[in-house]
């Protein structure tokens, strides 16, 4: 049981990523669709930004004044890893990006068809 | 300085002429196509150069800003590479010629935001294949994916609805990409290709590692159609306009068979991806299924578009059956069919785009009697098909020797039957649009004094259209006839040590 | 079709979740990313950017491409949008 006790964090992430995706491909409707895809990714971020966190009080990635203007050696235990957080932010916006464009795409169903329902578009097109 | 830049030049040039495009649209809207044709013929200058440059020099490092990696990105480019720059700058080129009549036909009010659009997608598909850091491939990647769907939205009946389906399996496709980005960095704390590849081999007995590439060639087989996840492709591809579509077809499952060449390749090494795990396995009888479904669907179709679609799923299974027999032969038929897949995809739809521009009309029974309507068509029609069949000297039959020989040299004769079985129905499929479109048959007569009129008034396509389908015919012929030099100069470098 | 959907998402979670048996345990600070490309970055951002704040100096100076790409993907959303959702109104039109 010692490696879920130390790993929880990233249970939680892979249930909350599974309930995305069943949303994603098992649902109907169109936007419970897209809001499926926005939790999967956000449990994406979410697994990537913890891989950054360092246990023994370490602190945002920002240089104190003492660290940035003094002459000696910075202790890098004491802030937190900086390139996950740089990752995340570069896939916040494209998950956001695609968004944006999943949602063009419904309205432009919305006003041809009057529904949002998968099954529904499919037999106004047939 | 432009030989040392062309590397950089070549995303650049495009991605700046595509800002500009809705500026130069606003001022005159007919300066969109020439103004794209301007900056493509850009882009494949410099990849030509660059190409040059890998063919005399070996590999390109190019320090994006200066920082070493890992700290900094960097292009690695080498033969495989450069190959693909070429050939994507070269269709996205003749697309760009080809699509004047066929979009002021389909969308006339909606051409300098397609035009955007077009760039961006172009743009996409550079930043993927140049680029030598994991994380910059799934932004290049997702600009690509996000223009190729906007694209195909804008098509006919039906189409949006094949857009968002192609969005939601995309997606899917493109987040496991980086989740296995995201496990591999765990372990590793690097992203880039170069770095990864020589810290891995300690950790290959690590379950991470197994877990982040099984990730990475899920993402990457939905992203090429590979079966069973193939399904997004016949619809999103025959309902887009015809100029997505010739844009797209060609290009979009090459890419994803480059990125699956590179990680299965350079970034795990062979010995992993052959011996340690059995993927080739996999990816062998995954193949050969591909084949078989792809050509049995495409005997049932009416639609000629539809029926193009099943035959892109086949060739992505002789490409990945290539790679899965797993010997320097069969990869080397394998990459040699990437380039020409790219040039017979590309012809067959810009035949279909040719045909919708004129006929109206996608179905089979469009090339009735087509062969006195317009011969210069069927004629490049002829070539491309010839290719897809296999016969020599076009480039089809070269590259599905070399898969031959390659599974013969394994003892994998299951694929041997599956090459040969695909191109016997690729016979039937192509004599049968032949045979239509040669002779005169009654059902056109059987409208009388109307299909008379309606027959005399079509002719032959306008020769923006046609030109770009010479030249790719005439390319066709030229790969099959120089086939061996082009191997000796840079597919066998492209082909990994096994 | 929502039993196979289950079936395939359970699948895939556990498979996703054997993977985490061999991670490095959270917030180790010895673990290999926290060792190997960063701890360039916390001790030269300084003295190569001058700037204190190092997520954003690795976002706008070491990975600079990046953002670029990432803005890149913005300015092709708002015009997949435009392409997409503009009404054929004619008051665009008239001005060719």
């Amino acid at each position: 049981m010692d490696f879920i006790i130390a790993k929880y964090n990233y249970w939680i992430y892979i249930t909350l990523m599974m309930i995305g995706f069943y949303a994603m491909i098992a649902k109907n409707n169109l936007i419970k669709k897209i809001i499926g895809m926005n939790i999967f990714q956000t449990a994406i971020i979410l697994f990537f930004v913890s891989i950054s966190y360092k246990r023994g009080g370490a602190t945002l990635p920002i240089l104190t004044d003492a660290d940035a203007h003094g002459g000696h050696v910075i202790d890098v235990a004491q802030y937190l890893n900086p390139l996950p957080h740089v990752l995340m932010l570069t896939a916040i916006v494209v998950s956001i990006a695609t968004l944006g464009v999943a949602l063009a795409i419904a309205i432009m169903m919305y006003r041809k068809y009057h529904t949002l329902e998968e099954d529904e578009i499919l037999k106004a097109i047939k | 300085m432009i030989v040392e830049q062309a590397p950089v030049l070549i995303v650049v040039i495009c991605l700046m002429s595509a800002v500009a495009t809705p500026l130069v649209g606003w001022l005159k809207r007919e300066l969109c196509y020439p103004w794209v044709i301007l900056a493509l013929l850009g882009s494949t200058l410099c990849s030509v150069v660059v190409l040059n440059t890998v063919m005399h020099e070996g590999v390109i490092h190019y320090r994006l800003g200066g920082w070493l990696p890992p700290w900094g990105i960097e292009y690695v480019i080498d033969h495989l590479n450069a190959m693909m720059l070429v050939l994507i700058t070269g269709s996205a080129l003749l697309v760009a010629i080809y699509s004047k009549r066929s979009l002021e036909a389909e969308l006339p009010d909606r051409t300098i935001f397609f035009y955007t659009l077009y760039l961006l997608q172009v743009t996409g598909f550079l930043g993927i294949v140049i680029t030598g850091d994991v994380f910059n491939l799934y932004v290049f990647l997702e600009i690509a994916s996000l223009a190729g769907y906007a694209l195909i939205a804008t098509g006919e009946d039906g189409a949006p609805l094949a857009a968002f389906r192609y969005l939601i399996l995309g997606t899917v496709g493109a987040c496991f990409y980086l989740l296995g980005v995201g496990y591999l960095y765990m372990v590793t704390g690097s992203l880039n290709l170069a770095e990864l590849a020589e810290i891995l081999p300690r950790l290959y007995g690590s379950k991470v590692i197994l877990v982040a590439f099984a990730f990475f060639m899920v993402g990457i087989a939905l992203k090429m159609a590979l079966f069973p996840l193939h399904l997004w492709l016949p619809d999103a591809y025959t309902k887009a306009p015809s100029v997505a579509g010739a844009l797209i077809a060609p290009l979009m499952t090459k890419v994803a068979v480059y990125i699956m060449l590179r990680v299965m390749f350079t970034l795990f090494r062979p010995y992993f991806s052959i011996e340690l795990l059995p993927v080739t396995k996999i990816l062998l009888y995954a193949g050969i299924i591909a084949i078989f479904m792809g050509a049995i669907m495409a005997l049932a179709q009416k639609n000629f578009k539809r029926m193009l679609c099943y035959i892109v799923i086949a060739e992505v299974g002789y490409m990945v059956g290539g790679v899965g027999v797993a010997n320097t032969v069969a990869i080397r038929g394998a990459i040699l069919h990437v380039m020409n897949d790219v040039v017979m995809t590309l012809g067959l739809f810009a035949v279909a785009g040719i045909i919708a521009y004129k006929m109206k009309n996608n179905e089979l029974t469009a090339f009735d009697a087509i062969f006195k309507k317009m011969p210069f068509t069927m004629a490049a029609f002829l070539v491309v098909a010839l290719s897809v069949i296999g016969v020599p000297p076009t480039c089809g039959f070269f590259s599905k020797w070399y898969l031959i020989q390659g599974s013969i040299m394994a003892g994998n004769w299951i694929f041997v039957g599956a090459l040969l079985f695909s191109s016997l129905v690729n016979v039937i499929l192509f004599f049968r649009i032949i045979e239509t479109g040669y002779y005169d048959f009654g059902a056109s007569g059987a409208g009388g004094a109307h299909s008379h009129d309606e027959r005399s008034v079509v002719s032959e396509a306008p020769l923006s259209m046609l030109i770009p389908t010479f030249v790719v015919a005439a390319a066709i012929l030229l790969i099959g006839l120089y086939n061996q030099s082009i191997i000796t100069t840079i597919i066998d470098f492209a082909v990994p040590k096994l | 079709m929502k039993t196979l959907s289950l079936i395939v998402s359970i699948i895939v979670g556990a498979f996703l979740m054997y993977g985490t048996i061999d991670m490095p345990a959270w917030g180790d600070p010895n673990s290999p990313a926290s060792t190997h490309v960063s701890p360039y970055y916390i001790t030269h951002t300084e003295i190569d950017t001058a700037t204190p704040n190092i997520v954003t100096s690795v976002l706008a100076d070491y990975r600079g491409y990046d953002t670029l790409g990432e803005t890149t993907v913005i300015f092709t959303a708002g015009m997949a949008c435009i392409l997409l959702l503009r009404r054929r109104g004619g008051r665009n039109e008239a001005r060719g």
